[in-house]
């Protein structure tokens, strides 16, 4: 068996706001297992980066967080939710055993400071108080990630780099301390074709030679496919299907997944209409108390389906889904997506 | 046969400053045929959207013929046209633009923001001009009611429709699109696309359609130019660019597209480098400091874009010899 690293059990983000209570994330939980990549696919608004930062302890103030979220430090379980926001407890996680790579690699550093000084300013914190050997570590770290020259890059300003170089010294601080768990939080939607598969393959090098765990958060399913071991798909807030990559992607079985897979054109295919799922995302507030995806489900059912929300269920090895429709185990009958 | 709409003619763009001078666009060429749709691809700052802008003539190209037959049966060259008939011309070539959060006023309605090309072209009354907004905005599948609201009040998707409606208000002929739908979900992207191909089909629109995304271009274009460092280095219809590429940058942007599908293994052909700096670019063939096919010639020699296949142009000395690997 494989040891996880991280657990996350019903976990429920709740924010309050003058038109009543939003549940961006109602009950939400997975396991990402060491050297795996989990991908958590879905639309935005669907609380996947909520979750994440939830992990990490860095969301709004006004975010009630209530559940578990278990990480293996050591041999041990700590659950940190549990932990004090800010406390020196989580800090000494953050950045060190868990640590994350936003979105926009432009955004994500200061431009008053050198790539050096910051860094530095990590590994200044968890691993060392001497300056000289920090300033080893962060070129020795630039070096790992393919940047030319890192001597003179590390006194370089961040606008002297492009975007994908940006992308890959933002991925050397968060590696810098050997984390066990990675969260990157579409790491490659911001750049180009040619640069994205250069990311991509070289965060799978990495995750061969650390054994690190990711998770990693993305809307587009060609990443995903070539990136996760396995995916989970959520809509409004759930995990709607969870399982391997080969099998979401070749026996999907929430008609969501169905959709989303649906909506991605493949190179050499026919150029039919696109499949598209009918209408938005729902505002996560004041829910009917039935399958949150009824109104856009093109397979509902009214007799099935118009009951309250289905849990997940295991369908196969490794695969499980919430949707009605396999509550009795019997395959789809109208196939056709 | 359809007549060809548009003819852009060894256009360039040079952005200068004191110290440096830019040739975003490069001595581009290509025709477009009426109701079709060009995809136009390529790394960031190879000059794309500069010529889309040149095209709608948001901006002025700096040397280069931008030819468009106009509906009442002329061409006109839009670098020098007088500014009443640019004024006519502009109702009939229309943009709709990448970013749907920061291409519409924030303080301005929604029914304002469709309307606005109406009332600075034509004097209606309030109840055509309302007439005339209700029916575009349930085309592109906005809910009319929802037109007295703001922007802010809108998603990503819907945002990208109004930006659709108030290019085809107008009833425009041609529409430049600037990376359309890059910054959707792929859901609402098939939405969008969908709609885009439905409307080209009822009013018969011409497209050209910029994007970095090759499977959304391969989906949506009957043909397909590739640029790297504001040249045009490869141009031909879609199906054959896609399968017989004869450009090595072709070869290696295919080679780096991500496959939705797991079985597939990515065998990527490692493109070294970064792009040259564009105040400065590189000798002989731009490519060359990046292309694993180069060889002495491409170092010195100026490379010519020439019709290799019929309808296939390219841009590389080296294109009869080589075998380049497309996508099957």
């Amino acid at each position: 068996m494989v040891n996880s690293v991280l657990k996350v059990e019903d976990l429920k983000i709740e924010i309050k706001l003058d038109e009543g209570m939003l549940t961006p994330v109602r009950g939400v939980s997975f396991e990402v297992r060491e050297n795996e990549t989990l991908g958590l696919v879905g639309e935005s608004g669907c609380g996947k980066s909520l979750t994440c930062k939830a992990i990490l302890g860095i969301n709004d103030k006004k975010c009630k967080t209530t559940g578990k979220i278990n990480f293996s430090k050591d041999g041990s379980e700590i659950n940190l939710l549990e932990m004090k926001k800010d406390s020196a407890e989580i800090r000494s996680i953050r950045g060190k055993n868990i640590s994350m790579i936003f979105q926009e690699p432009m955004s994500s550093f200061s431009p008053l400071y050198t790539i050096g000084n910051q860094m530095s300013e990590v590994i200044l914190l968890h691993m060392t108080k001497d300056k000289k050997k920090a300033k080893e570590l962060a070129i020795e770290a630039l070096r790992r990630v393919g940047i030319a020259n890192p001597e003179k890059r590390y006194n370089q300003y961040p606008h002297e780099f492009s975007g994908g170089m940006l992308q890959r010294v933002l991925i050397a601080m968060a590696l810098v301390c050997n984390p066990n768990l990675l969260i990157a939080d579409e790491p490659t939607t911001a750049l180009d074709v040619t640069i994205q598969a250069q990311i991509i393959e070289l965060m799978k090098q990495l995750q061969k030679e650390y054994r690190m765990a990711i998770l990693y958060i993305t809307h587009d399913l060609g990443t995903v496919a070539q990136i996760c071991d396995r995916v989970a798909v959520m809509y409004l807030g759930k995990i709607v299907e969870i399982g391997t990559v080969h099998e979401i992607f070749k026996d999907p079985k929430h008609p969501y997944t169905k959709g989303l897979l649906g909506s991605v054109h493949k190179i050499g295919g026919n150029n039919e209409r696109l499949f598209s799922i009918e209408g938005t995302v729902p505002l996560a507030m004041n829910l009917k108390d039935r399958c949150s995806f009824y109104d856009r489900c093109v397979f509902r059912d009214e007799n099935k389906c118009n009951r309250p929300e289905p849990c997940l269920k295991e369908v196969g090895k490794e695969h499980s889904v919430a949707c009605w429709l396999y509550e009795s185990n019997e395959p789809h009958e109208k196939e056709g997506i | 046969m359809p007549e060809t709409i548009l003819t852009v003619k060894n256009v360039s763009k040079v952005f200068s400053s004191k110290k440096v001078h830019i040739r975003a666009v490069n001595n581009v060429s290509f025709e477009v045929k009426r109701g079709e749709t060009i995809g136009i691809v390529g790394e960031s700052g190879c000059g794309k959207t500069t010529l889309g802008r040149c095209i709608v003539r948001a901006i002025d190209a700096t040397s280069g013929e931008i030819l468009y037959l106009a509906e009442d049966g002329k061409v006109y060259d839009l670098q020098n046209i007088d500014k009443k008939t640019l004024r006519g011309i502009r109702k009939e070539v229309q943009m709709i633009f990448q970013d749907p959060f920061a291409s519409l006023d924030p303080r301005m309605t929604v029914f304002d923001i469709i309307s606005e090309p109406l009332r600075a072209n034509f004097k209606l009354k309030r109840n055509e001009l309302e007439e005339k907004v209700k029916s575009i905005a349930s085309k592109v599948g906005l809910n009319p009611s929802y037109l007295k609201r703001y922007p802010h009040a809108f998603s990503g998707g819907q945002r990208q429709r109004i930006g659709i409606a108030r290019a085809l208000v107008l009833n425009p002929r041609l529409i430049v699109c600037d990376e359309a739908v890059s910054a959707l979900d792929v859901s609402v992207q098939a939405q969008v696309i969908n709609l885009l191909m439905d409307l080209q089909k009822e009013f018969k629109l011409t497209y050209i359609f910029i994007s970095h995304d090759l499977s959304v271009v391969e989906h949506i274009s009957d043909k397909v130019g590739v640029m790297y460092l504001g040249k045009m280095v490869e141009y031909a219809p879609t199906e054959e660019l896609f399968r017989n590429p004869l450009h090595p940058y072709t070869e290696a942007l295919l080679s780096a597209v991500l496959i939705a599908d797991p079985t597939v293994k990515n065998t990527r052909i490692p493109l070294e480098g970064e792009i040259p700096n564009p105040a400065n670019p590189p000798s002989g063939c731009f490519f060359h400091t990046r292309c694993r096919y180069c060889i002495e010639k491409c170092k010195t020699e100026d490379v010519s874009f020439v019709e290799k296949k019929p309808g296939h142009f390219v841009a590389c000395h080296r294109a009869d010899e080589l075998n380049l690997r497309g996508i099957v």
